[in-house]
């Protein structure tokens, strides 16, 4: 089954809308989806033009295509199983939150947290994403614990903060702080970034790119070779983050 | 007000000695009266188990700490989260919800009195400022004096009069109800950097020992005849082997009061280890019940916990550091000038760990060991052990062995080698789970005298109905049912006004802060007393006239005066 969700224009198109509802199970079992725009309860269809082709029987089958003015649409994906979303466009803060399956591909730009707190599956953004993607949330202590995120453009400022499994893989840069609070799982940026891994505790973070500002309280433990995307690097291999007893590596660039 | 009258409920009042009867109810201006007003509204309670509104007598709900395990748990917030609905505003939070979220979930749970279980004087306005929030109980401050300053220098002195008369200034000043004293001394120490393992260490820099605060505070306590006891949060909480402490503690207690008990042991659960170290803990509960059993001036709550998520929260600093080095989690640490102290953190409790299982164990054997039911409360000192909604689960467990049964095969298998409570058949009946609910709260507290507790003629009208018919259900085998009946009332009534209904909140509320007041004679005001001033001008940060919370912060005051006999 594929389905299209359009953008119905609207009056005010700048406010919010928050649709977690919109996961590919739920155009099998249900009729009556509902999004908020802003604090007002709405109908699926009175905010986009819905069209469904095809059959399916199980949510595997079901693929959802959101397309128009989607970057100000939060949550989609949130707690989906499986299935497949491609976003034509951007798409707005908290896409594929806590998702377990299921495939998630964005061609635009992802806001803020995109993949929080996500179980397993995979998300392929194509643009760049915000801050705290692949992140846990407020006071909890392990973020992304499997699955595998993929940004072909640049991130924000605490990429992968307590990650605790799965792979997250940037191409391009990071802002400040990513894979802080790591505990567990791989982190490859293919770009620089600024005061990596403070405070991780375990997992793997491999910086391709430029590191500012490094922790000092990282241990320098050899060198290692490796091949990221076709090219041979050696690499300076960080063991920490001593300050929290962590055991960690990080792998910066010779 | 018109009035209510409730027709065929299956009524237990353990305090008017009703043992399960149908009768009928009448209710008029916020009493129970012997008939109803012409034009009373008509509840028909069908044979429903009819009970007067639960009582917690300790439960963190109220005041800073608890506030700072909210700032502190963003993710607790995600749970439990209702919308805006008629009267109910937004809630959320699980182990520390929203003050709207603990007055909604207590008012459908039947209960209308809750008594925070420590309050620091210093912070009292905030408590105050919540309680206003937590609008469909009636409550009540236990006052923190265990570091007390110019307590421990009285108790120095040997001076129980003095100890008494700054008692008595401190709570009329915070509008507190009762003297709570959290891990005396220990908490003064932990200030200074030290630690201490019995009540026989001296409190550096001030030369007394725990055992000569408790032993001074409950002899102060009956100078004044305050209506509840000390209410004394053991030392050594959670050190495995502290049941000897916690005996010792017991051996101190006099028996100074004919109409309750002299000494209200908290969180008893927590105080009951045998072993030496996390990995040979075993229960002691076994001699915990038979001193409590021999010393009827003792009352204690279970301290129940249940598995699952939970914030741990105490004025006991040193014990929650104690913790924090176990979990390396979220910890906060609070020192409370000249007072007392307070630490927050986060747990799980998981039928995995073996000690989990042991500490759930020993909360339901101190219920069954405990012949007297009036001497054992059901308490998890919420949210410590458990949050208090899961009391209906405690009292399925005290109902049903069969539960306990199947409890039994979740849990770790080790677990019945350290504790006796599978080889215990004790099944509590309807009574004596409405005496550890309500009736004894009521009495060890003192308030049966205002009323509260019962629903005999003059009582307060606060009255729960629950969807259980006692003769129709056999707890020990329909424990379920059980459990989701006291989950949820058919109506619970406040004051002679339906608060809730079929778990609903139907109107905004209107507590009232009850708070103690002794009169003592001129020569024991220490807000005249020279040398009491100077030192408290002296230390604290604040000014002795800013210190008192004005009665601005308590809308509906009920003072309960007693002359003091100094």
């Amino acid at each position: 089954m594929r389905v299209v969700l359009k953008t119905r224009p609207r009056v005010k198109p700048k406010i919010p809308i928050e649709a977690e509802e919109i996961i590919p199970q739920n155009f099998l079992r249900k009729n009556d989806m509902k999004v908020f725009e802003g604090n007002k309860e709405r109908a699926l269809d009175d905010l986009f033009f819905v069209t469904v082709e095809g059959p399916a029987v199980s949510p595997d089958q079901v693929e959802v295509i959101l397309t128009g003015d989607t970057g100000v649409v939060k949550r989609v994906g949130e707690y989906m199983n499986a299935g497949r979303i491609i976003v034509e466009g951007d798409i707005g803060m908290h896409c594929g939150n806590f998702m377990s399956a299921g495939e998630i591909i964005i061609r635009g730009n992802a806001d803020a947290w995109l993949g929080r707190e996500m179980r397993g599956g995979r998300i392929l953004c194509e643009g760049d994403a915000g801050h705290y993607c692949a992140a846990g949330y407020r006071g909890e202590k392990r973020g992304m614990r499997g699955g595998t995120i993929e940004v072909k453009g640049n991130t924000g400022d605490f990429t992968a903060e307590y990650l605790s499994g799965g792979e997250v893989l940037i191409h391009g840069s990071t802002g400040d702080l990513p894979g802080v609070e790591m505990r567990g799982g791989t982190l490859w940026i293919g770009g620089g970034c600024s005061r990596p891994c403070g405070n991780m505790t375990g997992g793997t973070c491999m910086v391709f790119g430029e590191v500012k500002s490094m922790l000092p309280t990282f241990i320098r433990s050899g060198l290692q070779d490796m091949e990221f995307q076709g090219e041979k690097h050696q690499m300076r291999v960080y063991l920490g983050d001593v300050a929290n007893r962590g055991k960690g590596t990080l792998l910066t660039r010779n | 007000m018109a009035g209510l009258h409730i027709k065929n409920a299956f009524v237990i009042d353990p305090l008017s000695g009703v043992k399960g009867e149908i009768m009928d109810i009448s209710i008029r201006d916020g009493k129970i009266v012997e008939d109803a007003p012409p034009g009373a509204e008509i509840i028909d309670a069908a044979g429903c188990l009819t009970l007067p509104g639960g009582i917690d007598s300790h439960s963190h709900v109220c005041g800073t700490k608890v506030n700072f395990g909210r700032y502190m748990s963003p993710e607790d917030m995600r749970a439990g989260r209702t919308a805006r609905k008629g009267v109910m505003h937004v809630t959320s939070g699980y182990s520390v919800p929203t003050t709207f979220g603990n007055s909604y979930r207590y008012s459908t749970m039947g209960y209308t009195t809750i008594l925070e279980g420590a309050m620091a004087p210093l912070e009292a306005r905030h408590t105050h400022e919540e309680f206003t929030a937590t609008p469909h109980q009636d409550m009540l401050a236990n006052t923190l004096f265990d570091g007390n300053w110019s307590i421990m220098e009285a108790v120095k002195e040997k001076d129980d009069k003095r100890a008494a008369a700054v008692v008595a200034w401190t709570l009329s000043a915070v509008k507190g109800f009762a003297i709570k004293l959290t891990n005396p001394g220990g908490t003064e120490a932990w200030g200074w950097g030290e630690d201490m393992s019995s009540i026989h260490d001296q409190v550096p820099n001030f030369g007394v020992t725990p055992a000569e605060i408790i032993s001074t505070m409950i002899r102060a306590n009956e100078l004044l005849h305050l209506p509840h006891s000390v209410h004394l949060h053991c030392n050594n909480l959670g050190v495995p082997g502290n049941y000897r402490t916690t005996l010792e503690t017991i051996d101190l207690v006099p028996d100074l009061n004919k109409d309750r008990q002299s000494l209200y042991l908290t969180h008893a659960q927590f105080h009951s280890y045998g072993g030496t170290t996390w990995r040979d803990i075993c229960s002691k509960s076994e001699e915990i019940a038979r001193a409590v059993n021999n010393k009827p001036q003792v009352v204690m709550d279970m301290g129940q916990i249940l598995f699952g998520r939970t914030t741990t929260m105490t004025a006991d600093g040193p014990m929650e550091f104690k913790l924090y080095m176990l979990h390396h989690n979220k910890w906060s640490n609070h020192d409370v000038e000249l007072e007392t102290g307070s630490g927050i953190i986060p747990v799980y409790y998981g039928r995995k760990s073996l000690v989990n299982c042991v500490m759930w164990s020993i909360g339901l054997e101190l219920a069954l060991l405990t012949k007297n039911p009036w001497q054992c409360l059901l308490s998890t000192d919420s949210p410590n052990g458990a949050p208090f909604v899961k009391y209906p689960e405690i009292i399925a467990l005290l109902m049903s062995r069969k539960f306990r049964d199947s409890e039994r095969k979740m849990i770790d298998p080790r677990t019945e080698h350290l504790v006796p409570l599978f080889a215990l058949d004790r099944e509590m009946d309807w009574y004596e789970i409405a005496v550890m609910t309500r009736a004894a709260q009521a009495k060890a507290l003192g308030i049966t005298r205002i009323g509260k507790g019962q629903l005999s003629p003059g009582a307060e009208a606060d009255v729960a109905i629950y969807p259980l018919r006692p003769d129709e259900i056999d707890p020990s085998a329909d424990y379920q049912q059980v459990m989701a009946g006291f989950s949820r009332t058919l109506f619970t009534i406040k004051r002679g006004r339906v608060v809730a209904r079929d778990g609903v909140v139907v109107v905004e509320g209107a507590n009232s802060t009850i708070w103690t007041k002794a009169n003592v004679p001129p020569a024991y005001d220490m807000g005249a007393d020279p040398e009491f001033t100077r030192k408290f001008e002296q230390y604290y940060t604040v000014r002795m006239s800013n210190y008192p919370v004005q009665d601005v912060y308590l809308p509906r005051g009920v003072r309960i005066e007693t002359e003091a006999s100094l």
